[in-house]
């Protein structure tokens, strides 16, 4: 075979794959078996796989996925329904969850989460509250140093769902921390008060007033020491005036009553100089001063639905 | 033998400073760091803490590259282009060979490891911030962590080629911060091989998080000085044995 015919015989061998490569490949490709769709889940990996594998430099993928949270924050849509957010809300509170396992001292994505995860729906929910709650609770234990953190945790445990106890608690765990705010403590103990956890309440006001170093504070724990000494007697009538009734069928008219029964040892003393009033529903007023009292609608502040 | 060592470790400084890749290293470095202010821009409030992860993180990460690229190439490179016969026909025995060597390289990241924390230090200053004594705390970690990688890549660099000294280091860097995840999945296994496969590699391989206190530097914790000194300790002992291992292997090795 001459040198000419194993150059066009090469040429031909090239020309005749090389077609029959392209042709087999477009007719391959219009035969290909649709694929199902792939959506990456965000962020793309569990943790358990992210935390290992950052190598040692969780910190700053927490970074990373604390700054996609805000950026999803931003475009999202306000005043929606709670079918028509969904999405954005599972996205951000992934984020911030993920945020706060990486690296769980990161104080500024608990604040944000408490900012920014809690949405008003325009049908009448509060949204992400239990995802929000169960990120500051972990927030709490891990910065116990923070009060903004428990103070949030307080304010989502009694403005959305109404926990008044564990709300409570973690305001006075607040207040207790430096630089807290003072209302925070007075809060606290109207929250315990509400709560009916008068004893802890009590003395925490005790404690507030023993360190306030100044008149004022110290005159503003001391007034609410003599609320909360009120709230006690409001109890004990109110309990007596039950006892009563269960035993007579009929109300009790007024407290003297309920002395003259037996139902209460002796007259209550009211530390403000006023008198305790019986109302026909059976609860009890002071009349020098309002009762401790937070609760609204469906017995939490926000009077929404929490989700 | 100590003035041999010296000498020894100011010549590879001297070499090392007319090295094209680590200035491009260095740059990428403070590229970094220079960037955070603008990245921390992007968030709500504690701006410092996205300045310090991003600078501390390309800080180490620099630095691992700096230790293992650089580090391999000291010995293996001088063996593959024969330039060590002139150093071994003076009178330099091969444990000062490698123990000068790697004294030059462990200056240049101490060098590089302390300007780029003043640079950290800059770019803080100009967010409003001051570095914290954690922070300086978790810089000397790093340093620490690089002078057991530089061991590491001194150590493989003493009977294996670049690439492979190369290849075994980054795992070594990769492997030490995933050790308590290692332990963690042992503990978890139902097989006793795993279990005890899993603690072996526990004790025998380095643990990087030991040395691993940006998290706590971001977030401006306080750490206890006696854990910071006892991991530093560990992190130098850990060092100093890999190089006596690697002085002994490159002392039997035949460099024909």
């Amino acid at each position: 075979m001459s040198a000419v015919t194993r150059s066009l015989l090469s040429l031909g061998l090239l020309l005749g794959f090389g077609s029959a490569t392209a042709a087999l490949r477009s007719s391959a490709v219009a035969r290909q078996p649709s694929k199902p769709e792939l959506q990456f889940d965000i962020p793309a990996f569990p943790i358990e796989v992210a935390k290992p594998f950052s190598f040692g430099l969780s910190s700053l993928v927490s970074d990373l996925t604390f700054l996609e949270a805000i950026q999803v924050n931003g475009a999202r849509k306000q005043s929606t329904s709670l079918a028509q957010g969904r999405n954005d809300d599972r996205v951000l509170s992934r984020l911030l969850q993920y945020s706060v396992d990486l690296d769980p001292k990161f104080r500024g994505a608990y604040r944000f989460t408490a900012a920014a995860l809690p949405r008003h729906t325009s049908d009448g929910y509060a949204a992400n509250v239990f995802a929000t709650e169960q990120i500051l609770r972990t927030g709490v234990r891990e910065r116990p140093d923070d009060w903004q953190i428990a103070f949030q945790l307080g304010f989502i445990e009694s403005f959305y769902l109404g926990k008044i106890r564990e709300a409570g608690d973690a305001m006075a765990r607040a207040a207790r921390l430096e630089g807290a705010p003072r209302y925070i403590g007075l809060l606290a103990t109207r929250l315990q008060a509400e709560s009916g956890d008068l004893a802890t309440a009590e003395q925490m006001a005790s404690e507030m007033e023993a360190q306030a170093s100044e008149e004022a504070t110290r005159d503003t724990w001391h007034q609410r020491i003599l609320d909360l000494q009120v709230e006690r007697e409001l109890r004990k009538i109110e309990t007596a005036a039950a006892q009563f009734k269960a035993r007579t069928g009929g109300a009790a008219r007024d407290v003297a009553t309920l002395v003259a029964s037996h139902d209460l040892p002796a007259l209550p003393h009211e530390p403000r100089g006023g008198n305790y009033l019986l109302q026909p529903d059976g609860e009890a007023r002071s009349t020098a001063t309002p009762r401790l009292r937070i609760r609204g609608r469906f017995g939490t502040q926000s009077g929404l639905i929490a989700q | 033998m100590v003035s041999t060592v010296a000498v020894l470790a100011w010549n590879t400084v001297r070499e090392l400073v007319r090295n094209k890749l680590l200035y491009n290293l260095f740059l990428f470095a403070a590229l970094l760091i220079a960037s955070s202010m603008f990245v921390a821009q992007l968030t709500i409030g504690q701006w410092d803490r996205i300045i310090l992860d991003q600078g501390l993180a390309a800080i180490e990460v620099v630095g691992a590259l700096v230790a293992v690229l650089i580090g391999v190439n000291l010995i293996a490179g001088e063996i593959e282009r024969k330039t060590i016969f002139a150093t071994l026909a003076k009178p330099v025995s091969r444990g000062v060979f490698v123990v000068g060597r790697y004294f030059g390289l462990l200056a240049v990241l101490v060098v590089n490891v302390a300007v780029m924390l003043a640079l950290l230090a800059v770019v803080l200053h100009l967010a409003g911030y001051a570095l914290s004594l954690t922070a300086l705390e978790a810089g000397l970690l790093i340093g620490v962590e690089l002078a057991l990688v530089a061991s590491v890549a001194t150590l493989f660099s003493s009977f294996s080629t670049p690439i492979l000294a190369a290849g075994f280091s980054i795992s070594f860097f990769l492997i030490g911060h995933l050790l308590g995840d290692l332990r963690a999945f042992g503990d978890r296994s139902k097989s006793g091989l795993a279990r005890a496969l899993t603690h072996f590699s526990y004790r025998l391989l380095p643990d990087l998080e030991l040395l691993n206190l940006k998290s706590q530097a971001a977030s401006q914790l306080p750490v206890d000085p006696g854990f910071v000194l006892r991991s530093a300790g560990y992190g130098l002992a850990y060092a100093a044995v890999l190089l006596v291992l690697a002085t002994l292997i490159f002392r039997r090795r035949d460099l024909k």
